[in-house]
């Protein structure tokens, strides 16, 4: 569903990503795992196309992300490290107004369910966005992709700043997802939350792979270890 | 998406406290300043009607008078003001409301509202124009400036463009909620404005149409500003530059080019002072006919001139008065005399006005000001038709009067009295101005600068749809 064919990107003289080759199949979550700057940023900018590759070429359900940009985003979500709604209209108005952008159209009954499913109470549904912590940002960005019905679900940092449960909670929703079908590829910091929830979990560094793991087939511990040796960390 | 889009907007602005407070700020004054004008209106139309009576009753009552000392006596031209001065008083303050009309001399208008103010007048008077000309673009300004910058700095622009939005028809959504709010006040204060113009004594001259132009030129004007303003915030990367970007555009097109063209205009085309101006028409004048003297030289060729075209040797042998037909030919030369200089000075004026037209490529404001002055038949140009009206009455007085001596009388008769009904003979002044079609045709440049504006303003905002 989510692939990449030697992606690469470059600014100037930067390398920011180097012939990046990974596959993301329904179902499926991937964790890419590096420091700032390692390219997870420009994977997901350049999967949303808001980036043209310098070559290769990035795929969304088959299909090139530059040549076919409005088709492609009919089957994505995204939800960036600090989801920003509008923050004057209520959870339910947000979710209407960015699910009438998919050309979707909900009836109320239809929204609150997306919400419930998403893990956002049914008493803060007609409470300003404004008044919402982060955690309850992203459940109602979770709920924008599961009115869209996406295919694919880009993730950028989404559980950074989010307290344990909050986070827990985000995990949870994803595996949720993940059984419906859903292909997600999450760029992230938390090694904790990219084990527990990943079934591949990949690490970069300077814009390239350097290593791919499936997420039952190494632990926790090995996996820090591993990651810490790919950044040249002495732990 | 376009209704999606405008009802969010909507919904924004009517929970945002500042949009919610500057709005009553201007419901507020338009309120008020209606209410101010209102009652000005029907005071100044209440003088108009006990004038024009008074005046009339004046003329009537005369009783048995010799002719020309009636015409020195003189009456008086009264300007009605117009219904929709009630909205654009345009230059009628400035201009005087009555005109004394008496032999051989053209006068001013006299008692301009500005001369019976004191130096505070200066500061300029609260009226619906000035709100629809000055205060509603700032409101436009205030309510879009952030329109597309706040997406880009609240990060829900990246949302948008995940989900695939289509850039035109979210622009066109954003536009329709810009304008709406803009719509509703100016049709809230226009349709008010009408339904009690309609109910007030107008003198049969308010009409509908009139009112209708005048409004879809000020729609007109705001969709140029709304378009400016949206096409600025999606160029400005931050608010606040977007912000500072929009209030120099509504300083220079507001505030400094119809300054800058009214310097411009005064110094390539100079208006003479009142002393230049008088001199120049008493030196004229001196080289004519003079009725009074019967020893110039130009009235002993006039006397000759009569005697041979009439075949006799005395003026005692003609069948008219030659003392009231010379004090006619005299009335005509100085007719000319005042027709010729101010024929310059609406020369001048126009060129003036053809400076300002230019001027207006950079100013969406001067066309419609323009328009808006021009429609409320409060311009110089209504002014000016006002004043020549009154010139050709007074002209038609002088002559109704002379002929009256000329036919009655012999030369060398002094004494003579017209009856006390004759008076009544005379046709009372009556000024109608010019048509809204004669207007629009006169304004076609105006029209056509302000329609050049929205297609331009419109290109500038629509063809950045693929820039957001």
């Amino acid at each position: 569903m989510i692939t990449t064919n030697n992606l690469t990107k470059i600014y100037g003289e930067q390398k920011a990503l180097d012939q990046l080759n990974l596959r993301v199949n329904q179902g499926e979550i991937y964790c890419l795992l590096g420091a700032n700057g390692a390219g997870k940023t420009t994977t997901i900018n350049l999967l949303l196309g808001f980036i043209k590759p310098t070559s290769g070429i990035a795929l969304i359900d088959n299909m090139s992300v530059h040549q076919n940009s409005q088709e492609t985003k009919k089957k994505l979500a995204y939800i960036p490290e600090n989801l920003m709604l509008y923050s004057s209209l209520t959870a339910i108005e947000n979710l209407d107004y960015f699910s009438g952008i998919s050309k979707k159209e909900f009836s109320k009954s239809e929204l609150e369910t997306f919400l419930i499913d998403a893990g956002l109470q049914k008493e803060v549904f007609n409470k300003r966005i404004s008044t919402f912590s982060k955690g309850m940002r992203q459940k109602v960005g979770i709920a924008i992709a599961l009115a869209k019905d996406a295919k694919a679900l880009l993730l950028d940092e989404p559980t950074s700043g989010l307290d344990p449960k909050a986070s827990n909670e985000f995990g949870l929703l994803l595996q949720k997802l993940c059984k419906k079908g859903v292909a997600t590829l999450m760029a992230t910091h938390d090694l904790f939350r990219a084990k527990e929830v990943a079934t591949s979990i990949g690490i970069m560094k300077d814009g390239k792979l350097k290593e791919q793991f499936k997420g039952d087939k190494i632990s926790l511990s090995k996996l820090e270890k591993v990651y810490l040796n790919t950044m040249d960390y002495k732990s | 998406m376009i209704t999606k889009t405008f009802i969010k907007e909507i919904k924004e602005m009517v929970r945002d406290g500042r949009v919610k407070l500057s709005f009553l700020i201007v419901i507020i004054l338009l309120g008020v300043t209606l209410w101010i004008r209102i009652g000005h209106y029907q005071n100044i139309n209440e003088q108009y009607k006990n004038a024009t009576i008074t005046e009339r009753e004046v003329w009537n009552g005369q009783g048995e008078k010799n002719p020309h000392s009636a015409a020195h006596f003189g009456t008086y031209a009264f300007k009605p003001k117009y219904p929709l001065s009630l909205i654009d008083q345009g230059v009628d303050k400035y201009v005087g409301i009555s005109i004394f009309l008496e032999a051989h001399k053209r006068n001013e208008s006299q008692f301009s509202a500005a001369a019976d103010q004191t130096g505070l007048g200066r500061f300029g008077d609260l009226s619906p124009d000035f709100i629809l000309l000055f205060i509603i673009p700032l409101l436009i300004i205030l309510l879009g400036f952030n329109s597309f910058t706040k997406e880009r700095e609240m990060g829900t622009l990246k949302l948008l463009k995940s989900l695939g939005i289509n850039n035109w028809k979210w622009m066109i959504g954003k536009w329709i909620s810009l304008f709406f709010p803009i719509f509703i006040i100016s049709s809230v204060l226009f349709l008010t404005s009408g339904i009690l113009l309609f109910n007030l004594n107008d003198f049969g001259i308010f009409n509908w149409s009139s009112l209708l132009w005048l409004f879809l030129i000020y729609i007109c004007y705001y969709i140029v500003f709304i378009n400016i303003v949206l096409f600025v915030s999606i160029k400005a990367k931050k608010s606040g530059i977007s912000l500072v970007i929009l209030l120099s555009i509504w300083i220079i097109s507001c505030l400094a080019a119809p300054k800058a063209a009214s310097n411009i205009a005064e110094s390539k085309y100079h208006y003479p002072t009142k002393q230049e101006f008088n001199t120049m028409i008493m030196k004229d004048k001196r080289n004519g006919l003079d009725g009074h003297n019967p020893w110039s030289k130009q009235a002993i060729l006039l006397e000759k001139k009569v005697l041979k075209e009439y075949g006799v040797d005395s003026l005692n042998q003609l069948p008219f008065n030659f003392t009231a037909y010379r004090t006619q030919i005299g009335e005509e030369h100085e007719a000319e005399v005042y027709f010729k200089h101010y024929k310059y000075l609406r020369e001048q004026y126009n060129q003036q006005t053809n400076i300002y037209k230019s001027l207006a490529i950079i100013s969406p404001y001067l066309p419609t000001r323009f328009l808006s002055m021009a429609i409320s038949n409060t311009d110089y140009a209504t002014h000016w038709d006002f004043s020549d009206s009154a010139e050709n009455y007074r002209i038609k007085t002088q002559k109704f009067l002379n002929d009256n001596t000329a036919q009655n009388t012999k030369f060398g008769e002094r004494g003579y009295k017209a009856k006390a009904d004759f008076w009544k003979k005379l046709p009372a002044f009556n000024y109608n101005p010019p048509k809204l079609n004669n207007i629009l045709i006169q304004n076609k440049s105006n029209l056509i600068i302000l329609g050049a504006w929205i297609i331009f303003s419109f290109g500038l905002f629509l063809f950045n749809s693929k820039k957001i």
